[in-house]
């Protein structure tokens, strides 16, 4: 049985329980967090470790960015744009193979010891070679475990050089460079905390690179630095009085695990928090009209997309796939379903990155895509399937989908399944249609760009499952543009290349884009300074301060 | 329909009471009307079977009664109104659909899964409840420790494992609701088979040379119906709940089926704000439930053997 399933029931039972008891009681409680400190509601279940090298998820990301510096950062005034973090300056050599990088001078780290090029270059062999999740966004350059030390070394104390193997687009390297899996880690300190390990086929290092300390504690020269990690219970950071830039205006951010929107409005409307993280549209809603509280949001770099699997026979055709397009009801949805969430958005890169177009050529038409079906042959209709996620807003937009394929004659079962059933089918390309979200894994187009629109080979013993692999996809020329826009060195004719591939998706893709994600957040009035980035790793609470 | 053989024409009511019949038809038509006199004058039976009565009429002309469409909402336009709404009595929920024809829709569900599960729990109980009665030795032994293991977990649990096995869907939860049902059933048969296996009405018949099954079938099955169908009928209204737990924890009917469950569990992230949408179906489950519950109830008393014939 689906145990998470029965007990997210149980939890409902019990945070009604707990409500009843605080109705009872007589009266809120009027508890203020400290004035030096800054406590989040968040939702925090999906981190695993802390470790920059090795976590992958949203939560984790989150504290890595406040906790760790990175070579270069994204330019929040333009997220197009890069800037230097612990990087002063860099050069790329004239073949576009080697990157230069020249550190700021007298930098430290949290724990007192200097930020060095050894440093920067320890932390990229030590992703290498650890190989977890996020290894493979520098393994893009063609680095592995036996090359990486040749490839990326320090040269002089303030100076490191980074080859890459194919002459890239500098904004791609400088986007991949800026995640946290770039994070700049205090070798000395890491080394310190490492364990010996025996070496195995799969393992070939003698020793875990402090994985195994890191997964609970950071080693960085963030304006942050970790206290401790409870998992399913807080994170808990302190400023770091090392850092190089403006120091952290509060003194320690305490990241509360809280699963419900319910309770995280409860609290914050008590003053047991000050930011709520999770609000679903009621809930923000609420808070939005509470004098007290102030509400913020921040598109990210996440899109909502129905796909149509091309081994399907009625959905490869391409009048079929024009006709889907026509049958969302994009309007009522934006205004209801994804309310405050989440903004229409049909092309496949989302707003904020290098090329992404606002092109939103399709409109809910029925008879339009009546017409569109007559031509394919299917003016009777056809049965199909579409697997779905049990969340919210996800099965929402499903059934409403269902309504507005029924008015042109389409009839669609929904299989519904937690996320791994709906995930592992897709990724074995059995599914007719499905319904999910594709989040950028680094800042830069040619993350999503790749994943819709490259697919070297298209059989099912395919190695490269990108979305257009998983739906059986042969996207023929543009599976080259995409390659070759990845090489383009001028980022505005990069960015043309992007707008291109997102409009001949639009047009013949068989991806029906519906939104793009909006993070929102309530907060309470007294915060100054609070901002939601671009993605979580640029959701800063150095800024932060209190009244 | 006066029978030929009587002297003078007498009323009907005389007919059916008389304590002399004379043919199998009138004595058990006498006793069908004995047991209807009982029946009605319990007022809460009757409303029991009116409810009931009013849902399979509602579940025949639920197209004719509903206003609108119960699958195809407006969402831009007719999103979680509150009841009271011109042209929506009951409210619409998050899709934008009429609820009031939702649940009217949602009757036919309803009573199609109550339905299913009596026809396949009830004569598979009363089977193997008989057969285990009456053959005894291992044959009991066996069955009831079969029946032991089914009752040793708790319905809705095993329901659940089933329908995690077999799949969601409507028909699978009918499924794993007979399966979790039968037991009690099979119980009771035996319980009753054990009464009447050595009474002499037994032993006539196999004296006669009756075949085991046709003892069963003819002479044990018809003793153990009364009380079946009490029992039945009081476990429809759990029936119910079960098939709505289901569809709340989305295992049973899925969308876009009006399942009340299902509504139920739709409806519960708007229950601060927007209490309707599941208050709505739950005021329906409670009707049926306690509809279900009144007509067994008054069943149990009329079908009572020890006050039959009085």
């Amino acid at each position: 049985m689906n145990m998470p399933f029965l007990m997210k029931h149980l939890r409902y039972l019990s945070a009604g329980a707990a409500m009843a008891v605080l109705i009872a009681s007589g009266g809120p409680s009027f508890a203020v967090t400290p004035a030096d400190t800054l406590v989040e509601g968040f939702a925090i279940d999906d981190i695993i470790s802390l470790d920059p090298g090795e976590a992958f998820e949203l939560s984790a990301a989150e504290v890595t960015g406040n906790t760790y510096s990175l070579l270069v950062r994204l330019d929040l005034d333009d997220t197009t744009k890069v800037k230097g973090d612990v990087a002063e300056s860099w050069t790329v050599s004239d073949d576009g193979l080697t990157y230069t990088f020249k550190l700021k001078p007298d930098l430290k780290f949290a724990s007192g010891n200097p930020v060095t090029a050894e440093d920067v270059a320890f932390s990229v062999e030590r992703l290498i070679k650890m190989d977890k999740s996020p290894a493979f966004l520098f393994g893009q350059f063609g680095l592995n475990g036996d090359n990486v030390t040749e490839k990326v070394k320090a040269v002089d104390p303030l100076t490191v050089s980074f080859t890459v193997d194919k002459p890239y687009a500098t904004s791609f390297v400088l986007n991949v460079l800026s995640s946290t899996a770039g994070s700049v880690l205090d070798k000395k300190l890491v080394m310190e905390h490492a364990k010996a390990v025996t070496p195995s086929e799969e393992y070939k290092w003698d020793t875990d690179f402090g994985n195994d300390w890191l997964k609970t504690n950071s080693a960085g020269s963030g304006p942050f630095k970790v206290v401790t990690w409870k998992a399913n219970e807080a994170v808990v950071l302190e400023r770091n009085d090392n850092y190089f830039g403006e120091l952290a205006k509060l003194k320690r951010v305490i990241y509360r695990h809280m699963k419900e929107s319910a309770g995280q409005r409860l609290a914050l409307e008590n003053g047991d928090i000050d930011i709520a993280r999770n609000l679903e549209p009621g809930d923000f809603d609420a808070a939005a009209a509470n004098p007290d509280l102030d509400t913020i949001s921040a598109p990210k770099g996440t899109v909502y997309y129905i796909s149509l699997n091309q081994k399907n026979p009625n959905l490869a055709k391409p009048e079929v796939i024009q006709a889907f397009k026509y049958l969302v009801d994009y309007d009522g949805i934006g205004a209801t379903l994804i309310k405050g969430i989440g903004e229409i958005h049909q092309s496949f890169l989302p707003k904020g990155q290098l090329g992404a177009i606002d092109d939103k050529p399709y409109k809910f038409d029925v008879a339009k895509a009546k017409e569109l079906l007559a031509k394919a042959g299917l003016a009777d209709g056809f049965t199909v399937t579409m697997d779905t996620r049990n969340t919210q807003p996800v099965t929402g937009i499903a059934e409403n989908f269902q309504q507005t394929l029924g008015q042109a004659g389409v009839k669609l079962e929904i299989i519904p399944g937690d996320g791994k059933q709906t995930l592992t089918k897709y990724r074995a390309r059995q599914h007719d249609m499905y319904i999910g979200q594709w989040g950028s894994d680094y800042f830069d187009p040619n993350s999503n760009a790749e994943t819709f629109t490259a697919n070297p080979d298209n059989s099912d013993e395919g190695k490269v499952k990108t979305l257009a692999w998983r739906n059986a996809w042969d996207p023929k020329e543009l599976d080259a543009e995409t390659k070759a826009a990845l090489l383009e060195k001028d980022a505005a004719k990069r960015a043309a290349m992007y707008e291109n591939l997102q409009r001949k998706v639009l047009e013949s893709g068989p991806f029906v884009v519906i939104y793009q994600q909006i993070e929102v957040a309530a907060y309470t009035a007294k915060l100054k300074g609070f901002k939601l980035g671009p993605s979580y790793d640029t959701n800063l609470v150095a800024s932060i301060s209190k009244e | 329909m006066t029978d030929p053989s009587s002297p003078a024409p007498i009323s009907w009511r005389d007919w059916l009471l008389t304590a002399e019949p004379h043919s199998r038809r009138q004595a058990s038509l006498g006793r069908a009307y004995v047991t209807w006199r009982r029946f009605s004058e319990n007022r809460l039976a009757v409303t029991g079977l009116l409810i009931i009565l009013a849902l399979v009429l509602v579940a025949i002309f639920a197209d004719l009664l509903a206003p609108h469409s119960a699958t195809t909402g407006n969402l831009a336009g007719a999103r979680l109104l509150p009841p009271g709404s011109p042209d929506f009595l009951l409210g619409t929920d998050d899709q934008g659909r009429d609820i009031l024809s939702r649940l009217l829709v949602g009757s036919r569900i309803t009573l199609a899964v109550v339905a299913l599960v009596a026809i396949i729990a009830a004569p598979v109980g009363l089977l193997i409840g008989t057969v285990s009665g009456f053959a005894g030795g291992y044959v009991d032994a066996v069955l009831m420790r079969i029946t032991d293991i089914f009752l040793a977990f708790p319905k809705l649990i095993l329901a659940l494992a089933f329908v995690a096995a077999l799949g969601p869907g409507i028909e699978n939860a009918v499924i794993a609701i007979a399966l979790t049902s039968w037991p009690p059933y099979a119980r009771l048969a035996r319980a009753e088979t054990l009464g009447v296996r050595n009474s002499d009405y037994i032993a006539a018949v196999r004296l006669m040379g009756a075949s085991p099954a046709r003892i069963v079938i003819r002479h044990i099955m018809p003793m153990c119906l009364s009380s079946l169908i009490v029992r039945v009928t009081l476990d429809m209204a759990g029936i119910i709940l079960t098939a709505a737990g289901l569809g709340f924890l989305g295992l049973g009917a899925q969308p876009p089926l009006p399942e009340w469950g299902t509504m139920i569990a739709s409806g519960r992230r708007f229950i601060l704000d927007q209490w309707w949408v599941a208050t709505m179906p739950g005021i329906a489950i409670l009707i049926v439930s306690l509809g279900f519950n009144l007509l067994g109830d008054g069943l149990r008393d009329a079908l009572d053997p020890r006050e039959s014939g009085r």
